[in-house]
């Protein structure tokens, strides 16, 4: 098997970084909200996903040495070309905001308000990649021979409505984190906190946690409709060998991680778990719990779900 | 003028005298099988196995079919190949040893199921032509060694006109379905069969695409997907809202 679990860990990594981006950034501008607080935790937290993805990548190579290659070439036709390219341009704006953020937490404000226009025209960059980046990690599957991957045009839909669920589950749990850490007692994580944020309270509103769950909700909703769709759409392919890798999933040898993995974990658990839970204040204990146990299901279901759509493409 | 192999599976006896041919020339090391009940062997192709012949048994007779590059004019490893390694001169492909990074892209995207990651040159790795035989004059080592006349090499428009004239003479005894395969797929292949039946009687697909044939659909997927569907719930949910609280917040104050 040409592409081990390097691969599909880095598909699921740098979808999570790229969703979680562009969930935050759209968040933002719709609540009008110029803090900066979830966009700041996404970016914090995609960078080292995507680095980690990205090193896996690199370890997974036969030559590893040779990566450099990559950047020798810019080919619009080649997914895997124009992908490394967005992947790291993605990286180097985010790790500049984070650089210009942390800065503009020290200065005086006349800087402040320059570094604001700069982050003010880097961030919608990075919201246009951060696009790119979640389809790419679809279309590097897609365009291939292998009919599990190429012989519907529904995986890239796939994989980004998954991006966007795990993205946005990584930012629940983010910032419940981040309120636990603001309204703790730990001074270790609050001195770190304050490091990185400058400050000691990086608190989100409740509301936005409470509509960040009702948004995966819905997210989760298409994902399994484009779920559906892909499998109806793999059964009616002409293209030889799509029905019987249909059939790897369903009922051959990866039907249990699919239906257990993808199916209920990713998908049937989290929607119960949420809808159980609609229009309920977060103050509850169990209501923040449950919460919690849906974005780590929707979580972990993305990395199964990238498992077995890479390992079956293969067989 | 482009030159090609031909390869008639009428002729095939299945010696496999060119799988032990393209070993030796290319100093491929054996592979470590096990007995599937089979005389095929290895199971598949692979970044040290650049030939072999595969068995498909029907009532009353074998198929057998001599399995290498098709060296396709519209190579989809080519396409989709991140750094340029894998080149195309007009009749054969080349993966360049000394610049493939070994990221297995063009082991997902041939259509034929052809390159192989080899893990101890840490390269893809696939049939070369016999690059080195065919510049100084001498055929592949597939093709000279091939002791029923079954594979043959020479001009590629010779070898078509020669194909077309069996597939009359094998349509004409017996085999009605009999297929020229590689005339036009792909842009042309390199590597062309005279088949006594269809195509995917001997694991061909019966018309292959280029692996990027549907790039720009599925970038438009993953962008519909992000842009319209994703941002879709969180305008509903954030924006809308909003919104409509801070409308009854008003009425209400």
């Amino acid at each position: 098997m040409a592409w081990a679990p390097p691969i599909w860990i880095y598909l699921w990594l740098a979808g999570m970084a790229g969703g979680g981006y562009f969930a935050a950034l759209l968040i933002e501008r719709y609540t009008k909200a110029t803090d900066h607080k979830l966009l700041r935790l996404a970016t914090y937290l995609g960078v080292p996903m995507a680095v980690i993805g990205v090193l896996l990548l690199v370890i997974d190579l036969g030559s590893p040495l040779r990566f450099w290659h990559l950047f020798t070439q810019f080919d619009i036709a080649s997914p895997m070309s124009l992908g490394t390219w967005i992947l790291l341009i993605w990286v180097i704006i985010a790790v500049v905001l984070i650089m210009l953020w942390w800065l503009s937490n020290k200065l005086s404000e006349e800087v402040v308000t320059s570094i604001k226009k700069l982050t003010g025209i880097l961030m919608p960059i990075d919201f246009v990649l951060s696009i790119l980046l979640i389809a790419y990690t679809g279309v590097l599957l897609a365009v291939s021979n292998q009919p599990l991957w190429a012989s519907t045009a529904l995986l890239p839909f796939l994989f980004v409505a998954s991006a966007v669920s795990t993205g946005v589950a990584l930012l629940i749990l983010a910032a419940l984190a981040s309120n636990a850490i603001s309204k703790g007692k730990l001074v270790e994580l609050r001195i770190c906190m304050n490091y990185l944020f400058g400050t000691t309270d990086w608190s989100i509103p409740e509301k936005v946690i409470e509509r960040l769950a009702e948004t995966d909700v819905v997210v989760i909703v298409i994902e399994l409709s484009a779920l559906i769709g892909y499998a109806i759409w793999l059964a009616a392919s002409s293209m030889s060998g799509a029905g019987s890798a249909l059939g790897l999933l369903t009922t051959g040898v990866l039907a249990a991680p699919f239906w257990v993995g993808v199916v209920l974990l990713a998908l049937l658990i989290p929607l119960g778990l949420e809808i159980a839970n609609w229009g309920k204040e977060l103050g509850k204990k169990s209501v923040t719990n449950a919460i919690i146990a849906s974005s780590v299901c929707v979580i972990l279901g993305g990395l199964v779900l990238r498992a077995v759509i890479t390992i079956g493409g293969q067989l | 003028m482009p030159k090609a192999r031909l390869i008639d599976v009428s002729k095939c006896t299945a010696c496999r005298g060119c799988q032990v041919a393209c070993k030796q020339w290319n100093e491929l090391p054996a592979e470590d099988t096990r007995q599937r009940g089979t005389y095929e062997n290895p199971p598949e192709l692979s970044g040290t196995t650049w030939i072999k012949v595969e068995f498909r048994e029907r009532p009353g007779e074998w198929l057998f079919r001599a399995h290498t590059c098709m060296h396709c004019t519209e190579a989809s490893c080519e396409a989709v190949c991140p750094t340029g390694a894998i080149s195309h001169n007009g009749e054969v492909v080349i993966i360049d040893q000394e610049w493939c990074i070994g990221c297995g892209y063009c082991v997902q995207a041939c259509p034929f199921h052809v390159p192989g990651k080899d893990e101890e040159e840490g390269t893809a790795r696939k049939c070369r032509f016999c690059i080195d035989r065919i510049t100084n004059g001498l055929e592949p080592a597939c093709a000279a060694t091939c002791p029923s006349g079954a594979i043959t090499f020479g001009e590629r428009d010779d070898l078509l006109a020669t194909a077309r004239q069996k597939i009359q003479t094998l349509r004409a005894n017996g085999h009605p379905n009999a297929t020229l395969y590689g005339e036009n797929e792909m842009g042309g292949l390199h590597t062309l069969y005279t088949l006594t039946d269809r195509p995917s009687e001997f694991g061909l697909p019966e018309s292959p695409q280029p692996a990027t044939s549907t790039a720009w659909a599925q970038w438009l997927s993953g962008a519909v997907a992000a842009g319209a569907v994703a941002a879709l719930p969180l305008w509903l949910i954030f924006k809308r809202k909003k919104k409509i609280e801070s409308e009854v917040e008003g009425g209400a104050g």
